[in-house]
């Protein structure tokens, strides 16, 4: 999957962009604010609609432009495709080949892209929060009809706790078992995504670290045993809300689903926020990438489009060339940003291009 | 805005309540309807006439001119009760000839977050339907939406103890439609919900 040509028009600092990329490493260099970043989250909504950034709409739209348009033209299997979004104020609108694109599930997969930037590494010690927003998206990149299950619990979890906060618990049984039912397949889709993963993790964390750790990727539910969850979903979950039913009473929210769901990182059974180096903890991440990586490989027959925001000040010489490894032997597109070409370790990439971003324009350097 | 016609202003205000209908729709409305009298005329009396003689069925709440309505007087299978959302949705099951019972509109599905609740639907009507007896199926014909499944749900509960027989419309692949055509989610749903031939 290559991106060859990318046209933006009035996307955040980026007025007018033509931008025509290499086959293999994308080298976008410039200091802070001048576009960089943009650059890569135009590409990232082309494939999935969202931001990385998780930003509203009209913040994506250049200070008082009515819209804003992303266009890249696609190349899988020979074939180019013209994916178009049109970004508006109060929604987005997709175009594939100039035909309007009316079902969300029809949109994905056009452009599989996969973003690795330092929220990932601070994910680790973070908020349960980020790691669920990390394993819903990983999830959702290789299984689009997740955003619909997704979507589907929400609003259930939202009814139940319009319904909790009113104090009158009329029919509240209802929403319990429809949200233990959408939130058993939710947490179902998401373990399934991990034991998949694991793996591959454990695969790649050998050859990065060279040593013989063992690592895991754990699914924690939130006041239900992992056990009966997996066993049996739907009445773990119900179990779960009957035991909260005071606390949920007081609080006016609904105490267990995945909407509380952690995950864990485990070196060696231990947590690897506690017990692990830094250098460990940066290995671990760097392989749970690739194995996200390989992963949609597997699902989709081709790799994905990776975007490196601002990593490679992240990760030392050694992670460095690992991972310029195992992009040049996967033959991946790559964008990189940076803030100095001296962090770049070019000998390491069999073709690159280079581009210098400035003010909102994008210079080919080559 | 429009100040060099108080009642085309009004004229806008009311068309602006419409659903669907926004600023500019509104302004081509009225002047289409500046443009032709007559026209005018006969919308007026249709609206005026719609407003005093449609009411709702005060068994089904259907929509309808005499009360009861003629499906609830009619000789329909009265053993067959199919509850719906809305008048559309009655209307939709009508169109397809495929149904030979009553009908009981609920007016609108559970929803918390609109702060709906059972007692603003239909729902007691409902039940002192059932207890009169003579029915021996609902079927539960509410929308596949987080709401209408709730809906369905909560009914079925509130049903089951007279011990008549509930079912739900089967949703899957729509009729006629190529399987590469179809959404990946109803896809899955169909092949969750695949039945023996």
């Amino acid at each position: 999957m290559k991106l060859n040509r990318l046209s933006i028009a009035a996307f955040r600092n980026l007025q007018q962009v033509e931008f025509n990329p290499g086959e293999r490493f994308n080298i976008l260099h410039g200091n802070n604010a001048q576009g960089k970043t943009n650059l890569l989250e135009s590409i990232y909504l082309l494939g999935t609609m969202k931001s990385f950034r998780h930003a509203r709409n009209r913040d994506l739209i250049t200070w008082q432009a009515p819209h804003g348009i992303i266009r890249g033209w696609v190349e899988r299997d020979g074939v180019t495709r013209e994916i178009a979004l049109l970004l508006e104020r109060e929604g987005k609108k997709a175009r594939i080949d100039q035909k309007l694109v009316t079902r969300l599930t029809d949109f994905f997969g056009s452009l599989n892209v996969v973003v690795f930037a330092p929220e990932e590494l601070a994910m680790l010690k973070g908020s349960p929060e980020a790691r669920r927003r990390y394993l819903d998206r990983a999830v959702f990149s290789g299984s689009p009809t997740y955003i619909l299950l997704y979507h589907d619990y929400y609003r259930l979890l939202k009814n139940r706790n319009a319904l909790l906060k009113t104090g009158d618990m009329t029919g509240l049984d209802i929403w319990s078992e429809q949200l233990a039912d959408a939130g058993a397949r939710l947490a179902r889709e998401r373990i399934a995504y991990l034991a998949d993963i694991e793996p591959l993790l454990q695969d790649y964390y050998r050859t990065i670290a060279g040593t013989g750790e063992t690592v895991g990727i754990g699914y924690r539910p939130h006041g239900i045993e992992r056990e009966a969850l997996i066993a049996d979903g739907r009445n773990a979950i119900l179990a779960g809300l009957e035991r909260s039913a005071h606390e949920e009473r007081r609080h006016g929210t609904t105490a267990v689903g995945p909407h509380r769901d952690d995950l864990e990182f485990l070196l060696d059974g231990r947590l690897l926020k506690l017990h692990a180096s830094q250098g460990q903890q940066r290995s671990f991440i760097l392989a749970l990438k690739m194995a996200e990586i390989e992963y949609l490989q597997r699902t989709f027959g081709a790799p994905p489009i990776l975007l490196l925001d601002d990593m490679t000040s992240e990760l030392d010489g050694e992670r460095n060339r690992n991972l310029l490894g195992f992009l040049q032997q996967k033959e991946m597109q790559v964008f990189i940003t940076t803030t100095s070409l001296r962090n770049i370790m070019f000998d390491g990439m069999d073709h690159h291009t280079t581009f210098h971003v400035e003010q909102g324009k994008v210079i080919t350097q080559r | 805005m429009l100040h060099f016609s108080a009642s085309l202003t009004k004229l806008l205000g009311e068309l602006k309540k419409l659903p669907g209908v926004g600023e500019k729709t509104a302004l081509r409305l009225a002047f289409h309807l500046l443009k032709s009298p007559a026209n005018v005329h006969a919308l007026a009396e249709s609206l005026v006439e719609v407003g005093s003689r449609v009411r709702f069925c005060s068994t089904c709440f259907g929509i309808t001119e005499a009360d009861p309505c003629h499906i609830c007087t009619g000789d329909r299978d009265s053993a067959l009760i199919c509850v719906v959302e809305e008048p559309q949705d009655m209307l939709a099951i009508e169109r397809s000839h495929s149904f030979k019972g009553r009908y009981h509109v609920l007016h609108g599905a559970l929803s918390p977050l609109s702060g709906i609740t059972p007692g603003q639907l239909k729902i007691r009507e409902l039940m002192e339907r059932l207890e009169r007896g003579g029915c021996n199926e609902v079927i539960l014909a509410t929308n596949f939406t987080v709401e209408g499944e709730a809906t369905a749900l909560y009914l079925a509960r509130l049903i089951k103890p007279l011990g008549i027989r509930i079912t739900r419309l089967a949703h899957g692949i729509p009729l006629g439609s190529d399987l590469e055509y179809v959404d990946l989610a109803t896809v899955q749903r169909a092949m969750e919900g695949r039945s023996e031939v």
